[in-house]
């Protein structure tokens, strides 16, 4: 059965093998040029330095390098659920080879039995080469900027993406099970893997832990440290709060401005402040603004994942595609053996 | 042949139905079958019949609507030990394109502990097939060929063949046909093979079983058919109700004749007179055509018209 499934699968897993040698190439010279690239930065710092600068100015180097990675690794690992999931059975059932290998002495839940674990590791193994070269190479990047919960940037690092390949390839085959035609089961994947991929981020993620919520308080230095006031909608918000002592943490959910009895300051006063504040000259990024909203004695309710959280939310995340997986593996074995007309 | 009555009836079907989706019409109704082991046999009908159904459900590759079913005394493919006992061959000879002939005896010997090396090469060698050549460019004829040795090589107790000669050219038919019940006999197997031509099943089949419209119309040993059927020749117009003791199959027209297929309650005892108008032995090719002409039209005057079974 394994010598079947190489001698099926032996052109997918070469052409692979040749795209993650040419990915880790990339990673190898990417992680020199970053490293190089962060050592001279942090040559700024140190005594009297302009040590903040010369980091944000590393970051903002490689942010959108790393963005475009982390969607390339995405879109590969979908594709692995499309070009090796997806046909592995749906390709039988359109040729009626099926009606060939199923009756030989191998029973069929066997047979989808091995088809799987084979494909669904080598997957794995592919997926978390890439990721963990990615991780390696993305390294100082993420030190600096610290934001490892980045929506889009914590499916990229670590064991998400093995975990995440393992789903893709055993989506895509029970779909070709399910569709039994090969061209369809491979768009009905990558449209069902692509609204996995961002349903448990929004969905998913952000419960997979109950959050801790604190109180911060607002006077003027804090308003200046966040980076909007005010949203389209209206109402006395504010928006990329950061918590001084908690940093690397996920800030999920952030309240209006409180006022002292716990009420969302009016809205009234809060554009009062916004548009015509009292003129005292202050610096800081919102100026007047800050100084007049900072006199009212406001605070924010913050709920936030502290940044040592960051593996529980690793490991939960592929925790959960392992589980997703698993369910559909059982389904298909046992559709396999059961509903095929 | 020895017939061994403690062993299992080779085919076993009970109130066996298959319906395919929720309204479909069944492409097998309520079929009772007993097929005795040790035979050879032949499934007969028109296209859409159900053989092919019937034959998906003995390998067990479908699994019935309702009614049961035992090939060799079990479920089929009820386990990888049952699955090695019997050997298929599905219609059009499906192989893998990309593979090359000895790639597919490779596979028959990783998936099959009862693999036949020396048989599966001999019989590639016989049709003339290169091992190296890829199946995709095979013809239909050796990819029959190259599916024939897949299923036999495992050496199983029991070879089905689902229109196995359908691929060929009608020369090619009768000695393909006549090639497979020779290999099939040097197995010691048993073996059920479709057709919707009598002509192919008849020569090599010691059994028939009539399927028409999703029902078995007749099924049994040909010598027994043979002579528990018997033809009535009456000139025409004067064959009235079937006489007492036999009961009327179908009857054909001639210019002057008419000549009715009866079947006899009890086989070899002539047709009781009167009217005595001289009998004849029946052909098996005018006993099929009696049943499969009688399912028809009762097929029609029920639904109100012809039915049409997928598959």
């Amino acid at each position: 059965m394994i010598w079947l499934t190489w001698r099926q699968f032996r052109v997918q897993a070469l052409v692979t093998a040749v795209a993650v040698g040419l990915f880790a190439a990339y990673m190898l010279y990417l992680g020199e040029d970053v490293r190089h690239a962060y050592s001279s930065a942090r040559g700024h710092c140190g005594s009297g330095g302009d040590c903040a600068p010369a980091l944000a100015d590393f970051q903002a180097r490689y942010r959108d390098t790393m963005l475009f990675l982390a969607a390339g690794l995405a879109l590969g690992i979908a594709l692995l659920g499309t070009f090796w999931g997806a046909p592995l059975v749906a390709r039988e059932l359109e040729t009626g080879t099926h009606r060939l290998v199923w009756n030989q002495s191998v029973t069929r839940r066997r047979w989808l039995g091995v088809k799987l674990l084979s494909v669904g590791l080598a997957a794995v193994a592919a997926a978390g080469v890439a990721g963990a070269l990615l991780t390696w190479a993305a390294h100082p990047v993420d030190e600096a900027s610290a934001n490892r919960f980045d929506t889009i940037l914590f499916g990229a690092r670590n064991i998400a993406p093995a975990a995440y390949a393992l789903f893709a390839v055993t989506l895509g085959t029970v779909v070709g099970l399910v569709v039994r035609r090969a061209v369809p089961a491979i768009a009905v994947t990558m449209a069902a893997f692509i609204a996995v991929q961002f349903l448990v981020p929004t969905m998913v993620r952000p419960h997979l832990v109950p959050p801790k919520t604190t109180t911060m308080a607002m006077p003027a230095d804090a308003v200046n440290r966040v980076r909007s006031l005010g949203s389209i909608g209206g109402g006395a918000v504010v928006g990329g709060v950061t918590l001084p002592d908690e940093p690397g943490a996920w800030i999920s959910g952030t309240s209006a401005l409180l006022t002292a009895d716990g009420r969302p300051l009016g809205e009234g006063r809060f554009n009062a402040c916004l548009n015509s504040p009292p003129k005292t000259g202050a610096g800081g990024r919102f100026g007047d603004t800050a100084v007049c909203l900072g006199e009212l004695d406001l605070h924010i309710e913050i709920t936030y994942q502290p940044g040592d959280r960051y593996w529980t939310f690793q490991c939960l995340e592929a925790g959960f595609y392992l589980l997703l997986s698993g369910l559909l593996a059982a389904f298909g074995l046992w559709r396999v053996r059961h509903r095929l007309n | 042949m020895p017939h061994d009555e403690s062993r299992p009836p080779v085919l076993h079907a009970e109130g066996l139905t298959k319906r395919y989706g929720r309204r479909g019409r069944p492409a097998l109704d309520g079929v009772d079958l007993t097929v005795p082991p040790d035979r050879i046999i032949g499934l007969v009908g028109p296209n859409g019949a159900g053989k092919s159904t019937l034959l998906h459900l003995a390998c067990g590759l479908i699994e019935p609507t309702s009614g049961g079913l035992r090939v060799l005394g079990s479920r089929p493919a009820a386990d990888a030990a049952h699955l090695a006992r019997v050997g298929f061959m599905a219609q059009d000879a499906p192989v893998y394109r990309s593979f090359s002939v000895a790639d597919h005896l490779r596979l028959g010997a990783k998936l099959n502990p009862g693999w036949d090396m020396a048989f599966a090469e001999r019989r590639v060698r016989e049709a003339g097939l290169d091992p190296h050549q890829r199946a995709g460019g095979l013809s239909g004829g050796q990819r029959a060929q190259l599916a024939l040795t897949i299923a036999a090589a495992k050496r199983p107790e029991l070879l089905i063949f689902d229109e196995p000669a359908a691929a060929l050219d009608p020369l090619a038919r009768q000695g393909f046909l006549q090639n497979l019940m020779r290999f099939v006999s040097e197995l010691g197997a048993g073996a059920v093979l479709s057709s919707h031509l009598l002509g192919d099943v008849e020569r090599v089949c010691d059994h028939i079983i009539v399927l028409c419209g999703a029902r078995v119309q007749v099924a049994g040993d040909v010598g027994d058919l043979l002579a528990g059927h018997r033809a009535l020749v009456a000139p025409r117009g004067r064959l009235a109700a079937p006489p007492p003791g036999a009961e009327l199959i179908g009857t054909t027209h001639d210019d002057r004749h008419s000549r009715a297929v009866v079947r006899l309650d009890v086989p070899d005892r002539g047709v009781p007179a009167p009217p005595s108008w001289p009998s004849e032995p029946v052909t098996l090719e005018e006993l099929v055509l009696a049943y499969m002409s009688r399912a028809e039209s009762q097929t029609v005057s029920h639904t109100g018209s012809r039915q049409e079974v997928s598959r």
